[in-house]
């Protein structure tokens, strides 16, 4: 028999995804009718309109209610951020590279009649366009960096969950209701008030969906579900919920509220196993069945990946496979300081263990004072190797936090959204995934303003990286700075700000800064093969002087073409040491450089009075990032891809192992990186064979922790990572196979022993 | 995955091309280094996981009297620094330098290289923090690490002060002397048992097994700290015979509990043709997870704890 869960799961992918214009034609329907009101209040008016109006639908199986569109994993469009890369790219999305979708000749009929002849000229698109120097576009289009978040919703944030489960819609609108009385004048308040009551019918359409659904079932089991789901609606329409299975199917309305209010990336989850710990003791205390609470957790983590985001093709090259964002960070500390693991932590790995889906992109904070037992259920679920749960280290990022002027109990509150990016639940608004700075560009570039100059030297090529790096810096500032008026000026979002704190007590939407933490997250990127360019230009321009400095210009011009220009690609990759193998000269030089950088950036405010922080995490930019810079001395050719994720090593220059990898990574600043890191580490998955593995891999963690660095994502090699060794060896150098008292790498073996052993890690995964 | 040992040599008649290192390794007894402060070593392993306990770095020392056939690590066994081509790497310039320094793919590499102790210290002490959280610590394996005993004494000696976890792996056959002074240093002596009939160990692998037993047996009385290791190596020494007799020796030794085995595995293999050497063991197959687990289950029976892999 399939279990109900696998059911849910096979429907959720059982078709081709689509793209619905339901939202943005409803949407489009009440704005017409706003003219000369507040943005703000536009703003409401149009998401209580999507609320009120919006097909809704309960699945087969449902146990959770609410869905975006009727249709599974369907794209929503938002033309009034940026109706043009959807016009320019509406024929494209069925056969486009990265994340397809289908759309209807109707549709697209509509969206060429109706939807963009009315959101042309007036989007916060043309706002943005509008308003960012010539000089900044300028250094955009070279590729030095990149503003997002300029085409949809801001995203990026958590709201604060407690607010709303331990007190319910209805004291929320009578505290709005009171604050509107008391300031009239303020439409922010008017604003929430209008999306919350909206909020609420929307709840109760979906109770009397439930009782019509339950009217009309034949299967008596059905019949009682969706009378349940009725009867837990109509509840918490109006009251915080009782116990678990409400607490969840509250959590989950809202986020599809929030999702029709600006269609942004990563509204994020927060910390899954704390706020909900309440309610599922309530559950505990009425008898309720684990397992049944159980198969509620994984209904709902099966629901997480109904919502993906449609993506421009260029932001889906920098952001593939939808990634929606609904991150949940486990465990960690209490406001006390103490682990905050409880048994919630290790159902939510449980049930993530029985559904095996991307989202929730689960994590799992570590510090001195994990529980050993849950950090062996991490290690376990890690052991599965599908990269989740990723790592967050505590004993890093709370003082990072501390370092930005965070109080200590809010730092250790801390979770993250997007990815990896870092942030205190329902207090930010932390534009973090704002604009991504590529240090490789600027170095290529400062390398070819030195063409010419016949007195370089390596100090003086540092020192004009250097300055090159303040100077760009300044313009992605500006840059993000306007990106971040035109979402105040264009897209507030009162439903959202009315979870954040704050924004009720400034009386202020968190576009205008309502929110108690106002940081702009920005990312230096390529710092891997920054270190690695730079310690091999030096070595064979300037110590060993094999080649002068115009030489190798001419060389990296030509993408090492030739015989000549092939051997100074092999010296330079294979006779210079490589940033990832614990090796100080060549890592430092990227402690540097990204110190540079962070201390930089944090000079910066923004119009919300909050500080730039630096991060340094790629999701996959690093392809993009890559293919607008030429050759460089790290031996990489014109337009390959940087190193990944962001602190990790380059593609098969970490020939030392993990260890090492991790000791290089170390020697950054990661308190400064208060945005949040991303490191991928590639682990066999002999080496986690058996109970012995998995306690050698929960001690890696241990290390990891002790190490400072922020975060590390395991992906597990299996036959497939094996079977491209052997088609590109030089990407998977450093691959050793471990075996006692052995010493060899993969790549080395001959093809009949590798084919043996991807038949048995075949076996094995 | 399936492992076998680090011990190596072959000291077989027919295998000409070693034979003037195998008279060098007959004629002495351990070769001396000039200085203890300087090793030959040819590979700093970090983030071993099988070879001891924790997370581990094996340091590979260069040099070996004995000449398995069945050697995983056959480039170990010369004590001389060896230069090898990998031609996968070879890049083909027009005028090869032929020189390894200079070779700009390092397709030319040169095994085996001789590192001062204080920069082989600093190599070791660079994964110390996953050392303290593993329970783990630095292996000296080989090649035959007791050949260097005055080095890998000093070493271990310094390491110990350190706090560090140490452990060697060896075949045992020196003299006893030597033997006890390094392991006297280590928290673990990885002791292999190969083909215990006696001629045929010195016949086939040049290895006195008498002297070797007899060291295990005053080790053991000296109270350090032993696991025997057992490689399962197909027409060598996997029989029940051969195993049989490992255990029978073993009987007396109440404090041994555990028992690594080291299933034969064919890894080394394109090693021997970068050596330019005949590898012996072509034809013979791995052994089956079944022939693995009657022996796991035969020590078993007799009261072992058996690891698989070490």
């Amino acid at each position: 028999m399939v279990t109900r869960i696998e059911q849910l799961k096979r429907d959720l992918f059982a078709k081709t995804r689509e793209i619905s214009l339901e939202r943005a034609l409803l949407y489009t329907e009440s704005h017409m009718l706003t003219e000369g009101e507040p943005i703000i209040i536009r703003r409401a008016k149009a998401t209580a309109n999507i609320l009120n109006k919006v097909n809704i639908s309960i699945r087969d199986g449902e146990l959770i209610a609410g869905n975006r569109t009727i249709k599974p994993r369907s794209g929503i469009i938002s033309p009034e951020m940026d109706p043009y890369w959807i016009l320019k790219e509406l024929d494209d999305f069925p056969t486009r590279p990265q994340d397809r979708f289908n759309i209807s000749e109707e549709d697209k009929q509509i969206y060429l009649n109706e939807l963009y002849p009315y959101w042309e000229k007036r989007s916060m698109k043309d706002f943005i366009n509008k308003e960012i120097p010539s000089i900044v576009k300028d250094a955009e289009s070279k590729a030095i960096f990149s503003i997002n978040q300029t085409d949809k919703g801001q995203g990026h944030i958590i709201i604060d969950y407690p607010r709303l489960l331990e007190n319910g819609i209805d004291n929320l609108i009578i505290q709005l209701s009171n604050l509107v009385k008391e300031h009239p004048d303020n439409h922010f308040y008017l604003a929430a008030k209008i999306v919350l009551e909206a909020s609420q019918l929307h709840i109760l359409r979906y109770a009397d969906l439930a009782d019509e659904m339950a009217k009309n079932c034949q299967n008596v089991e059905r019949k009682k579900e969706l009378e349940k789901i009725s009867k837990i609606s109509r509840n918490i329409a109006y009251h915080k919920p009782t116990d678990f299975y409400e607490a969840c199917q509250l959590f989950w309305y809202i986020n599809i509220i929030l999702q029709y209010e600006s269609n942004a990336s990563s509204i994020s989850l927060g910390r899954f196993d704390q706020y909900m710990w309440p309610f599922y003791q309530l559950s505990l205390a009425k008898d309720e069945d684990p397992a049944f609470l159980k198969t509620l957790l994984a209904s709902l983590w099966i629901k997480c990946n109904d919502i993906v985001l449609l993506r421009s093709t260029s932001s889906a090259r920098y952001f593939a496979g939808f990634p929606s964002g609904y991150t949940i960070l486990l465990g960690g500390l209490n406001t006390i300081g103490h682990s905050a693991v409880n048994n919630l932590s290790t159902l939510c790995l449980n049930a993530y263990q029985e559904v095996c889906l991307p989202q929730p992109n689960l994590g799992v904070r570590v510090n001195e004072l994990i529980d050993p037992q849950f950090l062996q259920k991490t290690a376990e679920t890690i052991r599965l190797g599908t990269g989740i749960p990723q790592i967050f280290n505590d004993e890093v990022i709370v003082p990072a936090f501390l370092n930005r002027g965070v109080s200590l109990e809010d730092a250790r509150d801390y979770s993250v959204v997007g990815c990896v990016e870092l942030s205190i639940p329902g207090r930010t608004y932390g534009l973090h995934d704002i604009a991504m700075f590529n240090l490789l560009k600027v170095m290529e570039m400062t390398l070819y303003e030195n063409e010419h100059n016949s007195n370089v030297t390596y100090e003086s090529l540092f020192e004009q990286i250097k300055a090159n790096i303040r100077y760009y810096v300044k313009l992605m500032i500006d840059g993000s700075n306007i990106c971040d008026l035109g979402h105040r000026n264009w897209a507030p979002v009162p439903f959202l700000s009315s979870f954040v704190l704050d924004c009720i007590e400034n009386g202020k939407d968190i576009t205008e800064g309502g929110a108690r933490y106002n940081f702009s997250g920005v990312q230096g990127i390529g710092i891997a093969n920054l270190s690695d360019s730079l310690f091999a230009l030096k070595g064979v321009v300037f110590d060993e002087k094999r080649v002068s400095f115009k030489e190798l210009l001419q060389v990296l011009k030509n993408n090492f073409n030739g015989d000549e220009g092939q051997k100074i690609r092999a010296r330079l990759i294979n006779r210079f040491s490589k940033y990832g193998n614990d090796i100080d000269e060549v890592d430092n030089i990227s402690v540097e450089l990204l110190r540079e950088y962070c201390k930089e950036v944090e000079k910066y405010s923004n119009p919300r009075n909050g500080h730039f922080v630096p991060g340094s995490y790629t999701v996959s930019a690093h392809v993009p990032l890559g293919a607008v810079v030429g050759a460089t001395p790290d031996g990489r050719y014109s337009g390959e891809q940087l190193a990944d994720g962001g602190l990790s090593p380059m593609l098969g220059q970490d020939m030392k192992g993990p260890t090492a990898v991790l000791k290089s990574v170390s020697k950054l600043d990661n308190y400064l990186l208060s945005n949040g890191t991303l490191l991928n580490v590639k682990f066999t998955p002999s080496t986690l064979e058996n109970d012995s593995g998995l306690h050698k891999l929960a001690n890696f963690l241990q290390a990891f922790s002790k190490l400072k660095l922020q975060h590390i994502q395991f992906n597990v090699v299996n036959a497939e990572t094996l079977k491209a060794a052997q088609q590109r060896p030089q990407d998977y150098a450093g691959l050793v196979v471990r075996v006692a008292g052995y010493s060899a790498f993969f790549v080395e073996l001959s093809k009949e022993i590798q084919d043996d052993i991807i038949r048995r890690t075949a076996h094995q995964l | 995955m399936i492992s076998s040992d680090e011990q190596l040599i072959n000291c077989n008649d027919q295998a000409s091309c070693f034979n003037i290192e195998l008279h060098q390794n007959h004629s002495s007894e351990i070769i001396q280094m000039s200085e203890s402060s300087v090793a030959r070593i040819f590979n700093i392993q970090r983030y071993s996981l099988n070879d001891g306990n924790g997370i581990r770095t094996v340091v590979f020392f260069k040099g070996c009297p004995h000449h398995c056939p069945w050697c995983a690590n056959p480039e170990s066994i010369s004590r001389q620094s060896v230069v090898v081509k990998r031609k996968s790497k070879c890049i083909k310039c027009k005028f090869c330098c032929n020189d390894a320094d200079e070779c700009p793919s390092k397709a030319l590499e040169k095994i085996g290289y001789d590192i001062q102790i204080d920069e082989l210290i600093n190599q070791i002490l660079k994964d110390e923090i996953f050392f303290r959280t593993s329970g783990g610590g630095v292996t000296l394996s080989g090649g035959e690490v007791l050949l260097q005993a005055k080095f890998a004494y000093q070493l271990l000696k310094r390491l110990k002060q350190l706090g560090i976890n140490t452990a060697i792996e060896t075949a045992g056959d020196i003299r006893f002397s030597d033997f006890l002074s390094v392991a006297s240093q280590c928290d673990e002596v990885l002791f292999d048992f190969k083909i215990m009939d006696q001629e045929k160990a010195m016949k086939t692998i040049n290895l006195h097994l008498d002297r070797v037993l007899n060291n295990f047996r005053q080790l053991y009385h000296h109270n350090i700290n032993l696991i025997p290791r057992l490689p399962l190596i197909p027409q060598y020494t996997l029989f029940e015979n051969n195993v049989m007799k490992i255990l029978s020796f073993l009987k007396e030794f109440n404090r041994i509990k555990v028992i690594h085995i080291l299933p034969f595995h064919k890894f080394g293999e394109s090693k021997y043709e970068l050596i330019h050497q005949n590898y012996e063991m072509k034809d013979i197959a791995e052994p089956s997870p079944k022939e693995i687990d009657e022996i796991k289950k035969l020590i078993e029976n007799h009261g072992y704890r058996v690891v698989n892999g070490g």
